[in-house]
């Protein structure tokens, strides 16, 4: 399969999905390239697009938490960051993703 | 779709080519936006999709087990098949993303079964989405027409 | 100096970046790279994380400080650098 062709419907199909949340693909569109080859690597090798920064554990129920976009399995965190764990998202109003720290939830006061 | 033998002025040669046609598949208005509905055309199993008042006609099949297509799901021009989430792009019919893996629910099957799945999994391992085939389409007095 | 060691992705560019910031100031590391290593070495890092109570890449240990998230200033305050 084309990974290219699969990386431009994983942008459609997750567009749609984070926009209601408030969330848009990060304006680092060489980390959005990076990041979605990945998760095509991903897919074809598990049959999902997990994100590329997190663990699997093997677990059904804990992996189904970092299927891309994960963001609602980690609201409270990702929008206390303004972004998601990888970055390929970002806060709606965020011009430079270069300021958002990669910070855990315990850095932000949660957990 | 059948042969013909046609002349070639240029060549002075006859040749057999093809002798595609535009059938009738689907009043227009039968299929909305966003929609998918499935026809048999001369023996072809065909679904017709609109996207966003394109018609795009692709095989009924799915690349990965053949489950019909028309019983997925069509977000933009992607379907997706209902039987393990296999997607194509309705207007190239490239297959974009093989199947979804099943979930069990955490539970161990009963020891035969799972001897039963092993062996089917053994199978299912060479088991390869394809992509799928399409077909040229028009619309013609509130017509959906499709090449045979 | 304290001893590094990290656990990372080999899909993940922060875990890269983070690889990276430690060759770029000659600070010696070691590090596991969690999705290509065998499930025994990935049940022992998946334990860890659960009781650190941290569930993203990259993971970083310098001496007893235990930091996630690709973090160069916290890096290099944690290594006196």
């Amino acid at each position: 399969m084309n990974t290219e062709s699969r990386k431009k419907a994983l942008r459609y199909f997750f567009g749609k999905v984070v926009a209601p949340m408030g969330f848009k693909f990060t304006p680092d569109a060489e980390l959005v390239d990076f990041l979605l080859e990945q998760e095509v690597i991903l897919e074809t090798k598990h049959g999902i697009p997990f994100c590329p920064c997190q663990p699997l554990r093997h677990d059904r129920a804990r992996d189904m938490k970092i299927v891309c976009p994960c963001i609602p399995f980690h609201r409270e965190h990702f929008d206390a960051i303004k972004r998601c764990w990888c970055g390929l998202f970002v806060h709606q109003d965020v011009i430079d993703p270069d300021s958002l720290p990669q910070l855990s939830p315990h850095e932000v006061g949660l957990e | 779709m059948s042969l013909i033998l046609i002349a070639c002025l240029n060549c002075r040669r006859t040749r057999w080519v093809l002798n595609k046609k535009f059938v009738q598949a689907i009043r227009a208005d039968e299929v909305a936006p966003g929609g998918m509905r499935a026809v048999e055309l001369d023996g072809h199993e065909i679904v017709v999709c609109n996207w966003s008042g394109k018609y795009f006609a692709i095989q009924r099949r799915c690349g990965h087990m053949n489950a019909p297509l028309d019983m997925g799901t069509l977000d933009g021009k992607f379907v997706t098949c209902a039987m393990h989430c296999a997607q194509f792009d309705v207007t190239t019919g490239e297959a974009l993303s093989g199947p979804v893996p099943a979930d069990f629910g955490g539970e161990s099957p009963p020891p035969k079964i799972t001897g039963y799945l092993e062996h089917i999994g053994m199978q299912m391992k060479h088991i390869r989405t394809e992509s799928i085939g399409t077909y040229d389409t028009k619309v013609e007095a509130g017509w959906v027409l499709v090449e045979l | 100096m304290k001893k590094v060691n990290m656990y990372a992705l080999s899909t993940c560019p922060w875990c890269r970046k983070t690889k990276k910031f430690f060759t770029d100031h000659n600070v010696p590391f070691s590090y596991i790279d969690y999705d290509l290593a065998d499930e025994a070495t990935q049940a022992k890092i998946s334990a860890e994380l659960d009781a650190a109570g941290v569930t993203g890449f990259p993971f970083v240990r310098i001496g007893d400080e235990i930091i996630t998230g690709y973090q160069p200033e916290r890096y290099s305050r944690a290594l006196g650098i």
